[in-house]
């Protein structure tokens, strides 16, 4: 256990500490990208990182020194997302998605390349959701295969084997010309 | 190795095979030219999915976020700020204008650095017993926003998942306070009477005090979902009072060094005869 970290349990009084709310801070951007391909929805997002904050302030205690803030913040926010996914059918809000380039004078070839961002997210978020997982956090985190593992709670071979369908299923989707084009016009921004 | 599957092409592409695997892969991939186009097609895929949310890594963190991750919610600084701004301009009615620069100026520090130091400085232009009563009432705002804001998130996530809870009630409160599972000091009122089944107990942190939500359903589509929060408070008491927050109906009160909300979307006549309730089994508890 963290020795900066002062936190009772919910009997007594909760002194969480700066240097872990500093933490849970300094994390937040990726923690909102990661809860972003999960949940494919912005709003539903930032919804599981508050939800996820709140657990994890009321575990604070539990997370062990010297072992990876992030990957222990991946894990709570996956296990967030898997309770509300059992407890309902995620709802996508309608109309949340922007009108891109609607109004602007900005360039085609770059709402073009932007459309096709928004095409990837949404064939990630029509993968199945363990393959989901395995993609977030390898992929776009970075987490090593032994990494991703431990967060997702199953054996290396599993996350290799989900990581790879997923990899497959995508570049099936996205095709070939598709994906050599977007790749330049993202190089090109 | 004739030809690496994808497994072993991905973990390659990945770095994540050893060093006989890599060279068995980097082998395939020069005598095979139909596999270094299917490696650059998983290459290229891999560089658009993580371009796919590169944009939310620039973006603003919303500040309800920051202020969970610190163990409150509520206001913005910025908002808080404003309202201080608005409300200490209202308390210094027709005196000179010159007197509020330091005020700002003070706001200003506060936005900068944050804490409460910047009362002393403002003193001489204002009353540290109105700018105390300026910051309880921020406060106050504060709580509420984040009474009805925990409710709705439990509301939202899904309310009858038991894992949502901290506690879920298999048991009675009384067992389950025996059983060591809810705070010894906490009070659990019995609403059975209103048709309303304890779910659960959530334990949170807000405003910086020890919460505990206490979650109960009904089938009375009059009442709906109803959570109950009962919170240390350092402040003085306070009569019951109702608000509105986000849609929700909000009646709270503070008495010895407790705050208490009853939260839901029921009609504030039921709110106030559940808290007259609550009351009567408070004192009785």
């Amino acid at each position: 256990m963290s020795g900066s970290i002062e936190h009772p349990g919910p009997a007594g009084a909760r002194a969480v500490s700066v240097s872990f709310s500093d933490q849970l801070v300094a994390v937040l951007p990726r923690l909102r990208r990661f809860a972003r391909g999960l949940t494919g929805s912005a709003v539903e997002a930032d919804d599981l990182v508050q939800a996820a904050c709140e657990r994890a302030l009321s575990r604070a205690h539990q997370f062990q020194a010297g072992t990876r803030f992030d990957s222990w913040m991946f894990r709570i926010v996956q296990t967030v997302w898997i309770d509300q996914l059992r407890a309902r059918e995620t709802r996508r809000t309608e109309g949340e998605e922007e009108a891109l380039g609607a109004g602007t004078d900005e360039p085609i070839r770059r709402v073009e390349a932007r459309l096709a961002l928004r095409e990837v997210q949404s064939a990630i978020t029509a993968l199945p959701a363990e393959q989901r997982l395995a993609l977030l956090l390898v992929t776009v985190e970075g987490l090593s295969y032994r990494e991703a593992a431990e967060v997702a709670g199953v054996p290396v071979g599993t996350i290799m084997s989900r990581l790879a369908r997923a990899r497959m299923a995508l570049v099936a989707k996205l095709g070939g010309d598709a994906l050599r084009g977007s790749t330049e016009d993202v190089k090109a921004e | 190795m004739l030809k690496p599957n994808d497994e072993i092409l991905i973990a390659y592409l990945d770095g994540e095979l050893g060093e006989r695997e890599t060279l068995e892969v980097m082998s395939a991939l020069a005598r095979d030219g139909d596999l270094r186009a299917h490696a650059d097609r998983l290459n290229a895929s891999a560089r658009l999915i993580r371009a796919a949310y590169d944009d939310v890594l620039r973006d603003v963190v919303p500040a309800r976020l920051i202020a969970a991750a610190r163990g409150e919610r509520g206001l913005t600084t910025l908002q808080r700020a404003l309202a201080r701004l608005a409300r200490w301009r209202a308390a210094l009615g027709e005196r000179p204008w010159w007197i509020g620069v330091p005020v700002v100026a003070s706001l200003l520090g506060l936005m900068i650095g944050g804490g409460l130091g910047y009362l002393a400085g403002t003193e001489q232009n204002a009353s540290l017993a109105a700018q105390q009563d300026l910051l309880a009432v921020n406060a106050g705002a504060d709580w509420l926003d984040n009474v009805a804001g925990y409710h709705k998130l439990l509301i939202k996530a899904g309310s009858n998942d038991r894992a949502l809870m901290d506690v879920p009630a298999d048991t009675s409160g009384d067992t389950l306070h025996k059983a060591g599972q809810l705070p010894p000091n906490l009070r659990l009122p019995n609403l059975k009477p209103w048709s309303l089944q304890f779910q659960g107990a959530r334990f949170l942190v807000i405003d910086g005090q020890p919460a505990t939500q206490l979650f109960y359903t009904t089938d009375n589509k009059n009442l709906g979902a109803l959570t109950f929060v009962e919170a240390v408070s350092t402040k003085p008491d306070l009569a019951p009072t109702f608000d509105r927050r986000d849609g929700l109906n909000v009646l709270y009160w503070r008495h010895h060094g407790h705050a208490y909300a009853l939260v839901g979307t029921a009609d504030i006549g039921y709110l106030w005869n559940i808290y007259n309730d609550i009351a009567w089994q408070l004192d009785a508890i």
